[in-house]
């Protein structure tokens, strides 16, 4: 498992594309969130100084957003390329139990997502204090427990969508198929906000958006999406979990 | 050794391989034809484990492949050279395979060599030709020095100096004790270095076994007669139950008899003979015949005594 592990790095890390699209994700992810932060007067109606240091946090941080769906292509495009090249004829003469195969994907792109996760948050929350002190205001402190906890549900989107995208992009063998299907599941809040309450009382606290929200605590108290902690987690595993056994299922079954 | 049992693959209605059943010996090169689409690749594709066969099964040692440990060391594959990532470099597809494998890194550059491929080694594979991405599927083969070489149309693409390296390739894998099975479409290509030949049509074996036997059973094998008296000759041949053909009017083409029968009927009648020969198909024409199914090659119990015979 270790050897196919790094069999994987390998095979993200040779190609000068991955590297330049990781390297230009962080770092437009991270012009977006400064652009977001400086903007607040036209996209909020609000002078920046008007903000709390930690709606600046949070506003910088949309740009963690954008590395997100940066990162749910990226994984598409590069699983997806194993399929369509039929590179995948080798790597499953290699490794033909598949389901060693899936899991050394999982396992290699739970890394990456957390390293992405680390750094994008870690830099972002840097340009925050830099933004504050820029702007005469208040720096927030790491000590603060809202804002700990605010960034470690921020640093579980990006894990939890990648891992979702690469189970997705088995199910789906294509890219397009797994990236609309990962956006997708983003999107649903938005969507079914337009249904009503009784609908969305029942579909909100399953969506994992919900999840990460009340982990990060930004999820408005008594709102369908406000989880307990613990539910959060439980409601991200079993998403991560459904989707991946019908990828196994799948794809132990199916001709190459 | 690989056995293979009643395998069968249909794709939605069609069979691509229908109740196959042979098993692969080490210290041999297999050739493995058939026409395109006669199933030879899904057939190599069902020992690898890539498609699920619909009925049958393929056992490496007595297991799966997919339950073996070490796969790399058992068995190695070429199952298409355009089946690569463009992007990568021919040394960092091999290192892929390398560590992914558990194989020393040494390895790749060993193979390298081997191939032919060290000068390009750096560039990346969507420059390649599809000779050289064939020298780089088989380096990518023989990475884990596997028990078991499996080649799928290896000559496909290869240049002269390529098909003759590839041949004694080959041979020097079967010489080391490895079996190896090389699948074509054209008999030319394996028939210097066959000593099996396996014949697929329609997904089904109609052929096992070496050339030498197959050219004998062949309805292209005839005698060759130029006589003083074809006419006479002829008739005398058929009571006695030759079957012939008067290719032209100077030869006869004669079938069921053998040179010594037609050299002493001749004799008896006085006939002087200009030219007595025996006549053998080309390979390419026993193929066309095997493949169109007029001879049928295969009798079960034939094949079952060889087994046996060997084991
Ligand atoms: N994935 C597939 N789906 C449907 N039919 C297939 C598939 N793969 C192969 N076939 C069909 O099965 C038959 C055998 O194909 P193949 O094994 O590729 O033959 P060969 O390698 O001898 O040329 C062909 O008729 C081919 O069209
Ligand atoms: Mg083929």
């Amino acid at each position: 498992m270790k050897n196919l592990i790094q069999s994987e790095i390998k095979k993200i890390f040779f190609l000068k594309f991955s590297k330049n699209y990781l390297i230009s994700m962080i770092a437009m992810g991270l012009a977006l969130g400064i652009i977001f932060s400086l903007t607040t007067n036209v996209t909020q109606g609000k002078a920046i100084t008007e903000l709390s240091p930690m709606d600046i946090v949070s506003t910088n941080m949309l740009g963690v957003d954008l590395a997100n769906v940066m990162l749910i292509i990226f994984t598409a495009l590069s699983i997806s390329k194993e399929f369509s090249t039929d590179a995948i004829y080798v790597s499953l003469v290699v490794t033909p139990n598949r389901k060693k195969f899936f899991a050394s994907k999982m396992i290699t792109y739970f890394l990456l997502s957390i390293v992405v996760s680390i750094v994008m948050v870690a830099l972002t929350y840097l340009t925050s204090q830099l933004i504050l002190s820029v702007h005469g205001m208040s720096r927030i402190a790491f000590q603060n427990a809202n804002l700990r906890q605010f960034l470690l549900g921020v640093s579980v989107m990006p894990v939890f969508y990648c891992l979702l995208a690469v189970a997705a992009t088995f199910i789906f063998e294509s890219s397009g198929g797994s990236i609309t299907f990962s956006l997708g599941i983003m999107a649903i809040p938005a969507l079914i906000k337009m249904f009503s309450s009784t609908i969305q009382k029942l579909v909100m606290p399953i969506l994992p958006q919900s999840a990460i929200h009340s982990l990060s605590g930004v999820a408005e108290q008594n709102s369908f999406e406000s989880l307990g902690i613990f539910f959060s987690i439980c409601i991200l595993l079993a998403w991560i979990i459904l989707v991946s056994l019908i990828a196994v299922v799948k794809f132990q079954k199916q001709d190459i | 050794m690989i056995k293979i049992k009643d395998l069968t693959k249909n794709f939605k209605d069609k069979v691509a391989v229908e109740g196959l059943s042979l098993n692969i010996r080490p210290g041999v090169v297999t050739g493995f034809l058939g026409p395109n689409g006669a199933g030879k690749s899904t057939t190599m594709k069902m020992i690898l484990d890539l498609i699920k066969p619909t009925q049958g099964e393929v056992t490496i040692d007595g297991k799966y492949y997919k339950d073996l440990k070490n796969t790399t060391s058992k068995i190695g594959a070429l199952i298409d050279g355009n089946a690569v990532n463009p992007n990568l470099t021919a040394r960092q597809h091999l290192e892929l395979i390398a560590t992914a494998g558990g194989i020393a890194i040494e390895q790749v550059e060993n193979m390298l060599y081997k191939t032919g491929l060290s000068k390009v080694k750096s560039n990346p594979i969507g420059e390649f030709s599809l000779g050289m991405r064939q020298r780089l599927g088989i380096a990518a083969a023989l990475l884990g020095e596997p028990e078991t070489v499996i080649l799928d149309e290896p000559f496909n693409g290869l240049d002269v100096d390529g098909i003759h390296w590839l041949r004694q390739l080959a041979k020097d894998l079967a010489r080391q004790g490895k079996a190896v099975l090389i699948s074509s479409h054209l008999m030319s290509e394996v028939q210097a270095v066959a000593e099996r030949i396996i014949v697929l049509a329609k997904g089904k074996l109609i052929a096992d076994m070496t050339i030498e036997e197959m050219s004998k059973k062949s309805l292209s094998a005839y005698i060759k007669v130029k006589s003083e008296n074809n006419e006479l000759l002829s008739s005398l041949l058929k009571k006695k139950g030759a079957f012939i053909q008067n290719a032209n009017d100077e030869n006869l083409h004669i079938r069921k008899m053998t040179l010594k029968q037609i050299g002493i009927m001749a004799k008896e009648s006085h006939i002087a003979l200009f030219e007595l020969k025996e006549m053998q198909p080309s390979l390419e024409e026993l193929f066309v015949e095997l493949t169109e199914g007029k001879v049928e090659y295969i009798s079960t119990k034939d094949i079952r005594e060889r087994k046996d015979g060997r084991k």
